[in-house]
């Protein structure tokens, strides 16, 4: 590799070569002004962190373990968005290498060099060196180029900025400032990559005389095209000289405010977002943070009730908009998407948190309200808690909890929908949302021909919570009686605990009614404690959510499956036995948010419905990137306004731009309430049906409903 | 300044319920306790003056007469705002109509000397509409019934109110305190307390009186003080209800059958 007559120790590069003195001193000047710039803004956002409240990290290592992992493979970022993610790994890992590489000629010739006399930055692990460098500026420059290529010419709709939560004449509408930090950054890297090259190329031009130097010169190959390019176009070794000291100082120059302006721009998120991903809560959604209703506040008011945590997981967005896009309260045109909820809330704690004191007025601190970056409540209730934002973040950020936080305070403040209000109401006095009476819970078994057990009775194999609308909605009842004939027929063991059962919460927790939640779940956790069982099956996501992740934090440590799962199993163990199939159907299958998203409930559903000789066709958007029918986090209590599209009437033109399609299939009882309104409501009621899984089973088993009986007919008819 | 609200914790029926065996009243087992709905409105008005006023300027009290289980009203309105609140009860009280809830009420506001009394226009179970009146009555004070929009500072000495008349007419008056106004439905939009602060408002003071240390009779409550008692309660017969069915179109033409045969039949 060295040649013979070359001594080892002097094929490197020396650095600073030929400089007068003073610029070697300005240049330290320059540096250590840049690093202690940095040091600076590094304490101002620690000192903002530490104004947040606490908050309990549980396995760091586990969390730091699964950052470093996801980093390494760019997991998160090649998600629904491959060519950004692949780009990201360039420039990631491009600069990544530039900066070890820059690193380890500083430990060189600034640490081990003058302190121990050691050097080893020359001979083969120099030629090494370089051309793992030379490759590395490649990479950088090439994702860069693609960046900008995608800023400027593929005008995607997530990177525009634009705001639904805000109207033009409000003062915090503008966002262009963002795009003008994009680009700077972009333009920044880019230069700082290019003259890179231009002083290796200029270098080895002005040193071609020297064989140290030019014959390894294909150890850096961009920089020794680059050089025959410039000999090309008739550059001295004078002028290469001269070439290399301008482009060594911008070169330098940009790097170090590069460096020194981390913390103080978007930059930051190569800190924060791996911060944020070490921290990130593993069921953000599936499982909202525990309140202590004792203490004297409850939720997010001011930005120093945010834990320290969100703090953080708000400076780690990237702007990078796929939560943006994924919303269904944005696709719909509600004033909500998460990135402005999220930059909206860093804008805030930035102007409040990051001065050397804080506001003497606190109310100066509070986040909720209409004024410049703070939310407003419009925003907070239009949210389906759906977790769709939160499922592809790149970065980890919670949306959800800190959604449901400021929830919390407003419910505390009573800032609600007057629907929302009647709700709880209901629920407080009567355990269930519908106001109806709790002996009514049970009303929707008087139409079987046979005998439910009591679960608070006798002892039953499966308990089955039953949940609210599975127990009071109309069209869903139906559904209830359909799976009760399928256990019955299976001769499984199940039982209910009619009027006893209380609304499980979920939707009440989502809402941020914490108080009655807890009240709830601690009514149920009662009820079920009392009752001999070996687990619990609910047809109802929602209901299936909180009893398996969150009543544990009650005590109530249960087996809960959902029934689809129970299905699945019954049709492999042929225990469900099938007189017809559904090969003439063609069918899609919407995944419920609290089933699929929240629980990773995926297959149950389609491979039952596979099993039953369906033709399931998905829609385009399906699993993890499923688009919530609108009912979530409490909205099925407020009625969706008419001027627009709901998010059921989005879904539903999507399904039926499946050819062929003739059921639309749910698993939720609240999908069912959304979409049997929105196949109507687009028109689409003629062509499509909507069915659950489960009476997809019972009509397969042969258990639909018997044809109504004549003299209710006749009455239709008279 | 103080302002005393009447509240009422009023029984709520199920849709399927039973008489008691001897037929005066509702078998308690089919009744839920609530917070009578226009007592929210009222106290949603005085939390309102109260917020409206500097700290410690204006003080609001919930008042009912009811047993044990009434505190849970109390605590409903607490939870909201206020301080303390009072329940008068014991079992002479019993039977009492709203002549002698207002005689028990006119003396618990002779005691606080409130500048307000705030009482709902009626209360949802037995719809007399009469206490509210009746203490004004017995403190021989100004008052306004079916108070919908009130202008008040707290300070001044008198007091707008806007009643709904019939026919959409509406009256402004002027009136000077103290005074008793019974509030309508819909003069603000109530806020909801959360189960977190009704538990909170359970450090809330209440105190229970009885009718003696109010320095009334046995005379005074219950039946005898009453000017009405409750004889008998009887379920009426229903009419006769058709469920129609069908398509919208089918509905409509079974609809418009049977207005058809209404006329025929008149
Ligand atoms: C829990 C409870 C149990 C009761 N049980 C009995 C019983 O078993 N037998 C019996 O005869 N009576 C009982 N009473 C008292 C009584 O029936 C009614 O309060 C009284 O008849 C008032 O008539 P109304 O409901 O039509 O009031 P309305 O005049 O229609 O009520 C309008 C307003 O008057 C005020 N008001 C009415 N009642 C009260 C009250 N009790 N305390 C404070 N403010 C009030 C409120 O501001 C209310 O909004 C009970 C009361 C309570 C709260
Ligand atoms: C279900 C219910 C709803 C109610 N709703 C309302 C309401 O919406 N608004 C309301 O103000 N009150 C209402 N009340 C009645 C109310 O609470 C009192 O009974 C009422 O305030 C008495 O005052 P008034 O002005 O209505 O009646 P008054 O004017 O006192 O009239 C009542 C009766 O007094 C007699 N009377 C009055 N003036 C004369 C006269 N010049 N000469 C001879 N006799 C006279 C007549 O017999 C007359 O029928 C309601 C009562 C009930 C039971
Ligand atoms: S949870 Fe769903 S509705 Fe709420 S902000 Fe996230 S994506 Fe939007
Ligand atoms: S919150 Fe996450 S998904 Fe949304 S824009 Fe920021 S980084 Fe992207």
């Amino acid at each position: 590799m060295i040649e013979p007559e070359h001594n080892s120790e002097e094929v490197t590069r020396v650095l600073f070569q030929d400089f007068p003195e003073w610029m070697v001193v300005s240049f330290y000047i320059v540096a250590f002004a840049a690093i202690a710039v940095f040091l600076y803004g590094c304490y101002v956002q620690i000192r903002k962190y530490r104004r947040g409240a606490s908050v309990n990290i549980k396995d760091i290592g586990h969390g730091i373990a699964d950052m470093v992992k996801s980093m390494l493979a760019h997991k998160t970022l090649k998600r629904r968005d491959k060519a950004a993610g692949h780009a990201h790994a360039l420039i990631f890992f491009g600069f990544a290498l530039l900066f070890i590489g820059t690193s380890i000629i500083t430990l060189d010739y600034d640490i081990t060099g003058p302190l121990l006399g050691l050097n080893f930055w020359h001979g083969s692990f120099y030629l090494w060196f370089s051309l793992v460098l030379d490759i590395a500026g490649v990479a950088l420059i090439g994702g860069l180029l693609y960046m900008m290529y995608r800023r400027k010419w593929l005008a995607l709709p997530k990177l525009d900025y634009a705001r639904p939560d805000r109207s033009p004449e409000d003062p915090d509408y503008d966002r262009n400032s963002y795009r003008r930090e994009d680009w700077a950054f972009l333009w920044t890297l880019i230069i700082i990559g290019i003259t890179g090259y231009v002083l290796e190329a200029a270098r080895l031009v002005w040193l071609a005389g020297d064989p140290t130097v030019w014959d390894y010169r294909w150890w850096s190959p961009v920089g020794t095209a680059l050089a025959y390019v410039f000999q090309g176009l008739g550059m001295s070794a004078e002028g290469g000289e001269a070439l290399r000291l301008y482009s060594w100082w911008i070169h330098g120059v940009l790097a170090l405010a590069f460096i020194a302006l981390i913390p103080f721009t978007k930059v930051k998120h190569i800190f924060t977002a791996m911060g944020s991903l070490a921290l990130r809560d593993p069921t953000p959604s599936s499982r909202l943070p525990m309140v202590d209703l004792e203490g004297d506040k409850i939720g997010y008011n001011r930005i120093t009730d945010f834990s320290w945590k969100h703090l953080l997981h708000l400076d780690a967005c990237t702007k990078c908009g796929r939560c943006h896009e994924a919303c269904p309260a944005n696709a719909t045109g509600y004033p909500l998407s998460p990135r402005d909820l999220v930059l909206s809330l860093r804008e805030f704690a930035a102007d409040k948190l990051e001065k050397g004191s804080l506001p003497k007025d606190g109310d100066a601190l509070s986040v909720l309200g209409d004024g410049p970056n703070q939310i407003r409540s419009e925003t907070l209730w239009a949210c389906r808690t759906c977790s769709a934002c939160v499922e592809i973040c790149p970065v980890g950020i919670e949306h959800v909890p800190m959604i449901t936080e400021m929830r919390r305070q407003l419910v505390e403040q009573g800032d609600m929908e007057p629907t929302v209000q009647t709700a709880l109401q209901q629920i407080q006095k009567k355990g269930n949302s519908f106001g109806e009476n709790k002996r009514k819970r049970p009303a929707w078994t008087k139409k079987l021909d046979f005998e439910i057990k009591d679960a608070r009775k006798e002892p039953v194999d499966i308990l089955w919570f039953v949940g609210d609308y599975a127990s009071f909605d109309p069209r869903y009842q139906k559904v209830s009686q359909a799976f009760a004939k399928i256990l019955n027929a299976a001769g499984i063991d199940f039982g209910i605990l009619f009027e006893a059962e209380m609304t499980a919460g979920n939707d009440v927790r989502r809402v941020g009614e914490e108080g009655l939640y807890q009240h709830l779940a601690e009514s149920n956790i009662e009820t079920l404690e009392a009752c001999d069982f070996q687990r619990v099956v609910t047809t109802d996501p929602h209901s299936f959510n909180t009893l398996k992740n969150e009543y544990p934090e009650f005590g109530g440590k249960y087996n809960v499956q959902h029934a689809s799962t129970l299905i699945r199993k019954m049709l492999n163990s042929h225990e469900i036995k099938l007189k017809k199939k559904l090969s003439n159907n063609t069918v899609t299958f919407h995944d419920p948010c609290h089933l699929g998203r929240l629980n990773k409930g995926y297959d149950a559903p389609r491979e039952s419905i596979q099993m039953l000789g369906a033709n399931l066709v998905e829609m385009k958007r399906s699993r993890d990137n499923s688009f919530c029918c609108g009912a979530g986090g409490g909205r099925i209590w407020t009625p969706d306004p008419v001027d627009h599209e709901k998010p059921s009437e989005n879904r539903m033109r999507e399904a039926a731009e499946i050819e062929g399609l003739d059921t639309f299939v749910v698993s939720c009882p609240k999908c069912m309430n959304m979409f049997e309104d929105s196949v109507k409501s687009t028109g689409n009621e003629k062509n499509i049906k909507v069915r659950e899984v489960i009476e997809l089973v019972a009509e397969c088993m042969g258990l639909d409903d018997a044809p109504e009986p004549a003299d209710e007919k006749s009455t239709a008819e008279a | 300044m103080k302002i005393l609200v009447a509240v009422k914790q009023i029984a709520a029926l199920d849709e399927d319920f039973e008489l008691r065996e001897d037929g005066k009243d509702v078998d308690p087992d089919y009744l839920d306790y609530e917070l009578n709905e226009w007592d929210d409105y009222s106290y949603e008005e005085a939390l309102r003056i109260m917020e409206a006023g500097g700290e410690g300027e204006v003080e609001i009290v919930p008042v009912t007469v009811g047993p044990d289980e009434a505190d849970d009203g109390l605590r409903r309105c607490l939870a909201k705002g206020g301080e303390r609140g009072i329940r008068i009860w014991d079992d002479a009280i019993t039977g009492s109509d709203p002549s002698a809830i207002a005689r028990i009420l006119v003396k618990v506001i002779e005691r606080e000397q409130p500048d307000m009394v705030f009482a709902g226009t009626l209360s949802s179970d037995h719809s007399f509409a009469q206490t509210g009146m009746a203490i004004a009555a017995g403190l021989g004070w100004p008052h306004a019934a079916v108070v919908n929009h009130l202008e008040y500072k707290p300070g001044d000495s008198s007091a707008v109110v806007h009643r709904e008349l019939e026919g959409g007419l509406e009256e402004k008056l002027s009136i000077d305190l103290p005074a008793v106004l019974t509030i309508q439905l819909g003069i603000n939009d109530p806020r909801y307390a959360s189960l977190r602060g009704i538990k909170q408002a359970k450090s809330k003071d209440i105190e229970v009186l009885s009718h003696g240390d109010l320095g009334l009779s046995d005379d005074d409550v219950g039946e005898k003080g009453s000017l009405s008692r409750v004889r008998r309660m009887v379920i009426p017969e229903k009419g006769q209800a058709e469920m129609i069915e069908g398509t919208a179109a089918e509905q409509a033409e079974r609809v418009a059958q049977i207005v058809k045969e209404l006329k025929g039949a008149a």
